[in-house]
């Protein structure tokens, strides 16, 4: 009979728990959820703004902002304003907002970035029924077209600067052995993948949204000259991607610049402020798989073309063919 | 890379002496760097594109590039050099710092690529900051005059007292660096004395953090750990045969614990976790058979603690201990693992102690007890199953 009763017990304790558990659950917590199991989709516009012929009479705005989803926004410097129209992002979290890269204006009145950014964040926080949200403002790597609007941002309350040394970047990420080394980086719920990409430039990362499975790879693989000053840690970044989109679903790679046309193998001119003929931004593993492939080939400095990029390895800028 | 591509490439280099290869973008922005420490006097560095700079036109800078011997080169680059030197201006507490120029180097690969914005061609100027050494109670500020005009933006990087360096942008139209403290982890010491005193110890024996994770793993993040040394506590109302079953319990933990992260042996967790919440059922419902500690039991308890060590270790691998030494970090994480139960076994003993020997503790206290914990256990148990 006791052996019963206490057995009773034991069970009513074990669904006790369970039921307060399900209960729980259906709290409304007024938290914004990202699952990693998700691969929330978003949606690219058909084409960029990209620039004018005549970059005196654009009238496009400074900074192009484009809702890839609800809480992922994908913003472009105006081309007429600075030729790199350069690609900036900005991954929203509980609580959490995060700016990776500033453009390359640094001029408020030309470039409104802090004020571009501000906007959103108070839509979004009206949106989605969110109050004090901290900005981390970050970067992909550590070269001026990047960073020009950093300024802008450096006397905002409730703003984490990450920084703009080697140091402070590798401080804030948690890197011990940068750069082969994979972190996770909790933003306010929303779990990203942090590797080291140097290559291009010797403090990249690349950085891996598990919520909408987009693959940031920064100016390390984009549609473009892919300028190298470093092939050997450039073929293992590369092949520490393509590790990484093994291990991870990957719905796009998304990145920073367009310098190609819709011709494979041929570009627009560095200094383009005009691309009429503009190929997406977002790329695909398959390109990613293309330049694994080139590393087994490339063995020379030199330019080599591939049909959406074309690589400069170890070409010093006054030797490079443009104007 | 081949050993033709390495040489190809040695050629390259030579011709490109220290000046950058050929990185994306917008690279010829200027750049400051001020650099104080216990080792070595203040000094400031400053890299500028000088061919886009208009101080000096493409083909005289060319000219100074070319130019030799040094006396030559030193006659037609002295006066820029001096214009520069004038119009970086540096600040400490306020009060300004005369510079004098140390060295510079000024190279360039042709006339083309100084004349070329994408192609930087970078000169170095170097000047030792005058005046009494900065201390790490000092502040600093670094301004471009109005009268200098240099590629922008241009960076300041502060190194000094304070582990991380840091970092300003500087723009034509924000031309100072605003009053930056020399010893940063000094200055957050608003947090508060004791978050302070905490950093600073840590910096000291950066090892000490793994006792805290190793505390941590037990409370809060440890509860199942919690729950199973709770059941080993309502049963014996002994202190030693408590003792005796902990020490069983920690002994054999330590063991895999070590073995596991020194990778030696290796078992999933999805094999590991359920057993633990086994564990916790086992104890508890053997609570409520038995009225003293069997001797079996302390067997029964060791074994036990070699799955639990399973468990700890699947979390450590999860934190990257430090390569190379992770003896001591080892130790240091099992060390803050029992401090971490005592703490629990304290606590227990403080609000239960009082009244063991209270003719109904066991039916109305231990018991009762141990059949929540049996609840708890089985819970767990079908949930990680099912998993």
């Amino acid at each position: 009979m006791i052996l019963i009763r206490r057995g009773a017990a034991i069970f009513l304790v074990a669904m006790g728990i369970f039921a307060v558990e399900v209960a729980m659950s259906f709290v409304p917590s007024g938290d914004l959820l990202f699952p990693a199991s998700a691969a929330a989709p978003g949606e690219f516009p058909d084409q960029w703004i990209h620039g004018s012929k005549s970059a005196m009479d654009n009238s496009d705005p400074a900074v192009q902002v484009h809702r890839y989803n609800d809480h992922t926004y994908i913003l472009r410097e105006n081309k007429a304003i600075n030729y790199e129209g350069a690609f900036m992002y900005v991954f929203f979290g509980n609580g959490v907002a995060m700016l990776i890269d500033q453009g390359s204006t640094s001029s408020p009145a030309l470039f409104p970035l802090r004020r571009t950014v501000d906007e959103l964040i108070a839509k979004w926080e009206a949106e989605f029924n969110q109050s004090a949200t901290h900005l981390i403002v970050a970067n992909s790597h550590l070269h001026g077209d990047h960073y020009a609007a950093w300024n802008q941002f450096v006397d905002r309350p409730n703003t984490t600067m990450v920084g703009l040394t080697h140091e402070e970047l590798l401080h804030f990420w948690g890197f011990t052995r940068y750069p082969d080394e994979r972190l996770e980086f909790d933003l306010g719920g929303r779990n990203l993948v942090v590797t080291g990409t140097p290559g291009h430039q010797s403090s990249e990362i690349a950085i891996y949204d598990e919520w909408t499975d987009l693959l940031y790879t920064g100016d390390m693989f984009y549609r473009g000259r892919l300028y190298l000053e470093d092939w050997d840690a450039w073929e293992a970044s590369i092949k520490r991607l393509r590790q990484l989109a093994d291990d991870y679903p990957v719905s796009h790679l998304i990145n920073n610049h367009i310098e190609m046309t819709q011709t494979p193998s041929v570009d627009y001119p560095i200094g383009s402020t005009w691309q009429p003929d503009e190929p997406p931004m977002h790329m695909t593993l398959e390109m990613l798989d293309q330049a694994v492939k080139a590393t087994e080939k490339i063995d020379q400095a030199g330019i080599y073309k591939y049909d959406d990029f074309l690589i400069y390895n170890e070409v010093p800028w006054a030797y490079t063919t443009d104007p | 890379m081949s050993g033709t591509f390495r040489k190809s490439f040695l050629v390259l280099a030579l011709a490109v002496t220290w000046s950058p290869l050929a990185g994306a973008h917008m690279l010829n922005m200027t750049e400051v760097s001020f650099a104080v420490n216990e080792a070595s006097d203040a000094m400031i560095v400053v890299r500028v594109d000088l061919g886009q700079s208009e101080l000096i036109t493409p083909e005289a800078y060319w000219a100074a590039v070319a130019a030799s011997p040094s006396s030559e080169q030193q006659k037609l680059i002295e006066p820029v050099l001096k214009t520069v030197a004038s119009g970086v201006e540096v600040f400490i507490d306020g009060e300004k710092r005369e510079l004098a120029l140390r060295k510079y180097e000024v190279t360039a690969i042709s006339l083309e690529a100084i004349k070329n914005p994408f192609t930087p061609q970078m000169a170095q100027i170097q000047m030792a900051v005058g005046g009494p050494k900065p201390t790490e109670e000092s502040s600093l500020e670094v301004r471009i005059t109005d009268s200098l005009e240099v590629p922008w933006p241009c960076l300041v990087r502060v190194d000094s007292y304070s582990p991380l360096p840091l970092s300003r942008l500087l723009t034509s139209s924000t031309r100072s660096s605003g009053a930056l403290g020399l010893n940063v982890s000094a200055e957050s010491s608003s947090q508060g004395f004791m978050v302070t005193a905490v950093l600073r110890m840590q910096d000291w024996l950066p090892s000490i953090t793994w006792l805290v994770v190793g505390a941590q793993h037990i409370i809060p993040m440890g509860l199942d750990h919690v729950v199973f040394i709770l059941g080993l506590f309502f049963l014996s109302t002994k202190l030693t045969s408590l003792l005796l079953q902990v020490t069983a319990f920690t002994v054999a933990h330590s063991l895999t614990l070590g073995l596991t992260t020194l990778g030696f042996i290796a078992v999933p967790a999805y094999f590991v976790e359920p057993l633990i919440a086994a564990s916790i059922l086992y104890v508890a419902i053997d609570n409520l058979y038995s009225s003293h500690v069997a001797k079996w039991r302390l067997v029964v308890v060791m074994g036990f603690g070699l799955l639990h060590g399973l468990g700890f270790a699947s979390a450590l691998s999860d934190l990257a201990l430090p390569e190379g030494s992770t003896l001591i970090p080892l130790l240091l994480f099992n060390l803050g693992v029992e401090i971490g139960q005592i703490a629990v076994l304290l606590s227990a003993y403080m609000v239960f102690g009082w009244f063991q020997n209270w003719p109904a503790y066991r039916k109305r206290v231990a018991e009762p007890a141990s059949v929540t914990i049996a609840g708890i256990g089985l819970y767990w148990l079908i949930k990680r199953l099912a998993y």
